[in-house]
């Protein structure tokens, strides 16, 4: 076993890990943070993104044992104080969900774009989320939503 | 959980070259994990002992010096690093190209350049456009190093010559002739993320009259084609000379994702217009 | 009592979609057409969905994301082979780890399930049927405890003749995957299973007389087409937790579209009163028909059986999902058609030959509402159609989205353009010709009237939309080539002639509703839609209308499925009863406050008053659990409406003939496509789509778009890339991702456009009818007809992948020289 410290959406955990649990078991079976989804288990869906150390990755493919001291970030951290993001009310205005199920990994991989590119182009976006798949919405609405958001951020710092 | 391993981090080179010597054919270097994990999870792989790479620095570089330098990629370079690195671009287009095909923005994150190579499937998009860049590996293992051309490095489907306890760690790519443009196609089933049906990558050097060519997903590994001297030809008749050499050096085969048919009919189309694209580059030969 | 809101004998006003501002109105106004005023405060207006913060915020709980005290998590053994006796298994080595709480094989479990037919069971007995059929389940404390025992299960096998081609399966001598066939249960009258035979189902379309009319035509033609099995891919794969409580109860929470059918079905299977099942419906992560009727529920029952009552999670890996579970069955057609040299069809036959797979518990409903429909939405004299669900020895079919429309409009939408093509008239005009119209009948002899909506003003306006009188432009690339392509869709919902939904509402201390559902929303967006219609009859604030997410048999009321775009039709209407009971006792309780008689009472803003004095206004919240006079008496009590809809006036279908009434409502619409094709690589770009739909009413215009778009885009995946493939064992060759490409953000046509015509639907709730499985009818026909304006090859075969059209595109020159 070995004991790793990390932090979740701000949050320090110490936790004694195997070597063979990935991420997304510690985060949905450990810490009881089900928002992040499995959707296929290798890395091909992208249901399962989180962002580690501020970049979007598959946490179905990355080792428990590997983020010892780092930071992770899934989609309960996206909600502040119960106040929805701007990402999230533009998912919702845009009506970029359905079923849902695709949706925390969608806002992660868009948190990850935007943080780093906040003004991104169409083809960007579209770039930043070709790794989630989505089988209800057909796309135009996330890539709305997307855009939406970052628009809506460009109003407010004007 | 996946599988049954134990996993050490190693500090230095040796340190993993020695884990993974003790570890028997037991040990396997661990990177980005995109392919190892997933052949664990599926029950093609069963290593014992995970030793991860990613911690030693070396691994972790790019050294592009300036145009007349080598440039070296250290092994567990992330795809994206490299994909994002616009002075690399600007000295081997066609890697840039290719790492940004391979699977998804996340999986790009943390599959590594080495970990590409490594895997040596015959749909690889980085090795091609590191055979026409005349890459070399540089390899150590616990006894020292040592220096492997790519074109003598993927012996088979998934098979490289790395023995026991060495681990690939850098790529060195020589200077490219003055004027060198290069360029990678890839074809694929979707416009989403997908393994290659048939890639090829080019270099065209003005200034020494040659044309290198690889060809990917054409035969077991990805095959480098002889150069090409383009001295005094037209633009059509290196072509047909090229697309002669890849379809003589080709030997598809059919499977779940294409039929050889197809590869042999997409082979010389992408062969032509990756010439079409360089030659466009340098305002003609 | 009229349910129809606003009736009108003429065309309404055709609304353009997708330009929605952020509060879901639209943008502009139908241009250069008239427009009723409207004086709906909620329905038909973009409402956002209001599940929609706890699925962006990760709260929302999957069945995926369920923890029951004690649980167990299940695992299981597949089998490698299509079709074998099962002659061993050793399970000794598997029983000894620790951690393993229970083991089942098919042995014990002399169950057979199934909707329509129960030929299904719960593991394998004596036989598997197909590759990747579940043979052995093992529960343990954790799920990588019960896979480690699974490894450790050793099954023998005695291979035996597999039957992997429905076709092959049809002839005389083939193996048969049910041998028992005669002895198995089915909906009497309804399905007609041949014992001795791999035919699960014929079902049988005869109206007028086939043969002379086709002899006796100017034109015809006869063509073959294919569609693989295809799978839903529903983003939450299958699960399913149950719990076995003493006296023959059971707990279950479940990822399903149907939990009352659930329910029943757990009840037939195992003898238990419904009242002893309780099923809950969590949030479901997409379903499209794959998780309709039964999936994980019965093995979850009996391995917490099996475990001593301990709760028992199942749930599958996505490979499982797309080898072990339901899938969309395969399809040979041929078609044979017969026109007058004007262009009049006069006599149509189709010949489906369903790949139902290895069972057809729910195939067989999908064969026979493909024959009803089965000849597209036109006036056709001389009708027959014989379908034959057959079995093979492959993973099973079920429902999905579209229920066998898509895969027989595949063959019958191409063959109408083949003909219009030998009679040299344009591929529109003719279906123009063609299409039903007000006082003709259908082929199950049904009057088509205004109140079905218009099949031809769909047409024009999907044909206006890509400017189908303007052939393609060249493109300036000389390898590029571009084409246009129509295609009609049509369906009815196919369901029991007795289906029906119930509603109530409940009303809060403060006035506010709850209204309870057991139709499930998962995606859809019907909660909302239901929310919208409550507010509008109640007078409430939308704000103030809840829908109870999770469904749960022990309080929400009755729904038979989530399927067949029914429940928005069926859920509206017993709202809006629903609320008009919640009204009527809010009414009678004020005209006793008031002095008043109830006819003399307006509800109007969660207020009741006499009419003509607003100032005399009792608010709802002072009414909602009776209403205490000032001298303390009190009278009414708590506010609970009720409502409910049953399927009205459907038949049986004639054994023989197929005639019949079997649909409530019929929803038409076309697509038109432009497309741009690279002739040396095969690949395809779609430059424009343009779906155009007669929704009756559009009750809410962006959840109605994003139905839209999202069903284009699953139908864009069965129409360039998605099919199964076997190798000649039958073992299944792509079940992951890595192999069964779906369309990704990368993958959209450059411009879509939604079209929705409103000419309403009698006895719809405001005219409106079941759009959710449509818009993926017909994508691939349209695609399929397209290539044939920009190559002149007939695509007779999906998925239409690059490699098909390169390789076709290649014998076709070499054909030529």
């Amino acid at each position: 076993m070995h004991t790793i410290s990390f932090r979740v959406n701000g949050e320090l955990q110490t936790v004694s890990v195997p070597a063979t649990a990935t991420v997304l078991e510690l985060l949905r079976e450990r810490l009881h943070l089900t928002g992040t989804k499995e959707g296929c288990g290798i890395g091909e869906c992208g249901a399962c993104t989180i962002l580690l150390d501020g970049a979007p990755v598959t946490a179905c493919l990355v080792l428990a044992v590997e983020i010892d001291g780092a930071s992770i970030e899934t989609i309960e951290g996206e909600t502040e104080d119960g106040q929805l993001s701007g990402l999230q009310q533009a998912f919702i205005d845009a009506g970029a969900i359905q079923c849902g199920f695709c949706t925390p990994g969608m806002i992660m991989s868009a948190r990850g774009l935007l943080r780093k590119n906040p003004d991104p182009s169409d083809e960007e976006i579209r770039e930043a989320i070709a790794g989630n798949l989505c089988r209800c919405t057909g796309y135009e609405s996330i890539l709305s939503a997307v855009r939406l958001a970052s628009e809506r951020r460009k109003g407010d710092s004007s | 959980m996946l599988g049954d391993f134990e996993y050490v981090r190693a500090r230095t080179i040796r340190d993993a070259c020695e884990l993974l010597k003790d570890g028997g054919g037991e040990a396997v270097a661990y990177a980005g994990g995109t392919d190892l994990l997933v052949e664990i999870r599926n029950g093609l792989r069963a290593p014992k002992l995970l030793v991860d790479i990613k911690e030693i620095e070396s691994l972790r570089r790019i050294d592009l010096g300036d145009e007349s330098s080598p440039i070296a990629l250290g092994a567990a370079v992330p795809l994206n690093r490299i994909a994002e690195d616009e002075s690399l671009r600007g000295r081997i287009a066609a890697l840039t190209e290719a790492a940004l095909t391979i699977a998804t923005y996340q999986l790009r994150n943390r599959a590594t350049i080495g970990g590409n190579l490594c895997n040596a499937s015959p749909a690889s998009d980085s090795i091609p456009p590191l055979l026409v860049a005349g890459a070399v590996l540089r390899i150590e293992g616990p006894d020292g190093g040592r220096e492997v051309a790519l074109r003598d490095f993927c012996t088979g489907v998934k098979r490289t010559c790395l023995e026991c306890g060495e681990i690939l760690v850098g790529i060195r790519i020589p200077p490219l002739a003055t004027g060198t443009r290069t360029a990678f196609l890839k074809q694929q089933r979707i416009r989403g993320h997908d393994l290659a049906v048939v890639n090829v990558a080019g270099a065209l050097s003005p200034s020494d009259g040659t044309l290198r060519i690889a060809i990917g997903s054409c035969g077991p590994t990805p095959i480098l084609l002889d150069p090409i001297k383009t001295g005094a030809d037209t633009a059509e008749a290196i072509t047909k000379e090229a697309v002669r050499d890849a379809q003589a050096a080709a030997s598809p085969i059919s499977d779940v994702r294409a039929s050889a048919e197809y590869r042999r009919a997409v082979l010389p189309v992408l062969v032509r217009r990756m010439i079409a694209r360089l030659l466009d580059e340098t305002g003609g030969v | 009592m009229s349910l129809v809101k606003m009736p009108s004998q003429r065309p309404k006003a055709v609304r353009r979609g997708l330009r929605v501002n952020a509060e879901g109105f639209a943008l502009e106004a139908n241009r250069g057409r008239s427009c009723e005023v409207s004086d709906l405060k909620y329905v038909g207006k973009g409402v956002s969905r209001s599940d929609g913060v706890d699925k962006v915020s990760g709260v929302a709980r999957y069945t995926h994301d369920l923890i029951v005290p004690g649980m167990l998590h299940a695992a299981v053994v597949t089998s490698p082979h299509a079709s074998a006796r099962i002659v061993r298994i050793k399970t000794d080595a598997a029983a000894a780890v620790p951690g393993v709480r229970a083991i089942l094989t098919g042995d014990g479990l002399c169950y057979r399930l199934g909707l329509y037919m129960q030929d299904k069971c719960i593991l394998a007995r004596e036989v598997v049927r197909y590759q990747g059929e579940a043979v052995v389940a093992v529960a343990a404390d954790t799920v990588d405890v019960a896979r480690a025992a699974c490894r450790l299960i050793d099954v023998e096998y005695e291979t035996i003749d597999a039957t992997l081609d429905p076709r092959d399966a049809m002839q005389s001598g083939a193996h048969l995957v049910h041998p028992d066939l005669g002895l198995y249960e089915h909906m009497q009258g309804v399905f007609f299973p041949k014992p001795g035979t791999n035919i699960a189902h014929h079902q049988k379309i005869r109206k007028g007389a086939f043969d002379a009319a086709f002899r006796a035509a100017d034109v015809a033609l006869t063509a073959s087409f294919y569609n693989p099995p295809v799978q839903h891919v529903p983003l939450e794969t299958h699960a399913a937790i149950a719990q076995v409580l003493p006296g023959d109860r059971v707990e279950i929470w479940t990822s399903s579209q149907s939990p009352y059918t659930v329910r029943h079905l757990m009840s037939a299977a195992f003898g238990l009163p419904h009242a002893n099942i309780r099923v809950h419906v969590p949030y479901v992560g997409g379903g499209f028909g794959g998780k309709a009727g039964l999936g994980l529920e019965p093995l979850a029952y009996v391995l917490s059986r099996a475990a001593g009552g301990r709760p028992v999670k199942v749930v599958a890996t996505r490979e499982e999902e797309f080898n072990t579970l339901a899938s969309r069955q395969g399809l040979h057609s041929t078609i044979e058609i017969g026109c007058t040299s004007g262009g009049k069809i006069e006599a149509l036959k189709s010949t489906y030959i369903w790949d139902a797979g290895a069972y057809a518990d729910y195939g067989v409903n999908i064969g026979r509402a493909a024959a009803y429909s089965g000849a597209g939405p036109y006036e056709i004299a001389n009708c027959w159609i014989d379908s034959f669900v057959v079995y093979t020895n492959k993973v099973f079919g079920t429902a999905y989205r579209g229920f066998g429309h898509l895969e027989v409009l595949w063959g019958v939408e191409r063959a109408m353009d083949m003909v219009a093509r030998k009679l040299e008239m344009d591929p529109a005009a003719f279906r123009r010709l063609n299409l039903l119209k007000e006082g003709d009948t259908t082929i199950t002899g049904e009057p088509f009237t205004s109140g079905h909506g218009s099949p031809i003003g769909c047409l024009d306006a999907a044909a206006q939309a890509i400017d189908w009188e303007t052939p393609s432009e060249k493109p300036a690339e000389p390898h590029k080539i571009r084409g246009k392509g129509i295609a009609m869709l049509h369906k009815a919902p196919a369901m029991p002639t007795y289906t029906s939904c119930a509603v109530v509402i409940k009303l809060d201390e403060d006035g506010a509703a709850d209204i309870l559902v057991s139709g499930v929303d998962y995606g859809q967006g019907t909660y909302t839609v239901l929310r919208q219609i409550a507010a509008e009859e109640l007078k409430i604030p939308i704000e103030h209308a809840h829908v109870t997410w999770e469904c749960d048999t022990a309080f929400s009321p009755y729904d038979w499925q989530t399927v067949a775009s029914r429940f928005a039709y069926m859920g509206g209407n017993a709202v809006i009863e629903a609320a008009a009971d919640c009204l009527r006792q809010i009414r009678e309780v004020a005209a006793q406050a008031l002095e008043a008689s109830p006819e003399e009472i307006v509800c109007e803003d969660a207020a009741a008053f006499v009419r003509g004095k607003p100032e005399t206004g009792i608010p709802y919240r002072e009414l909602a659990l009776g209403y205490t006079f000032p001298n303390g008496n009190s009278i009414g009590g708590p506010v609970i409406g009720h409502g409910r809809f049953i399927a009205t006036g459907l038949t049986h279908l004639d054994q023989e003939t197929g005639q019949g009434l079997p649909a409530q409502y019929w929803t038409y619409g076309a697509h038109a496509v432009e497309v741009e094709v690279d002739t040396e690589t095969g690949e395809i770009e779609i430059l424009k789509i343009a779906t155009a739909i007669d929704a009756g009413k559009v009750l809410n215009p962006k959840l109605v778009v994003g139905q839209v778009v999202g069903g284009v885009i699953q139908g864009l995946g069965s129409a360039l890339w998605e099919g199964f493939r076997f190798d000649e064992n039958g073992r299944f060759l792509n079940p992951s991702f890595v192999d069964y490409k779906i369309p990704t953000a990368k993958d959209l046509p450059l411009e879509m456009e939604q079209i929705f015509l409103e000419n309403p639907q009698p006895g719809g709730p405001y005219g409106a009818r079941g759009v959710a499985e449509h818009p993926m009818i017909s994508v691939p026909s349209a695609i399929g007809n397209a290539l044939f304006d920009a190559l002149g090859i007939e695509f007779t075969t999906l998925p239409l992948s690059y490699e098909t059209i390169l390789l076709k595109t290649l014998e076709a020159h070499a054909e030529k020289e």
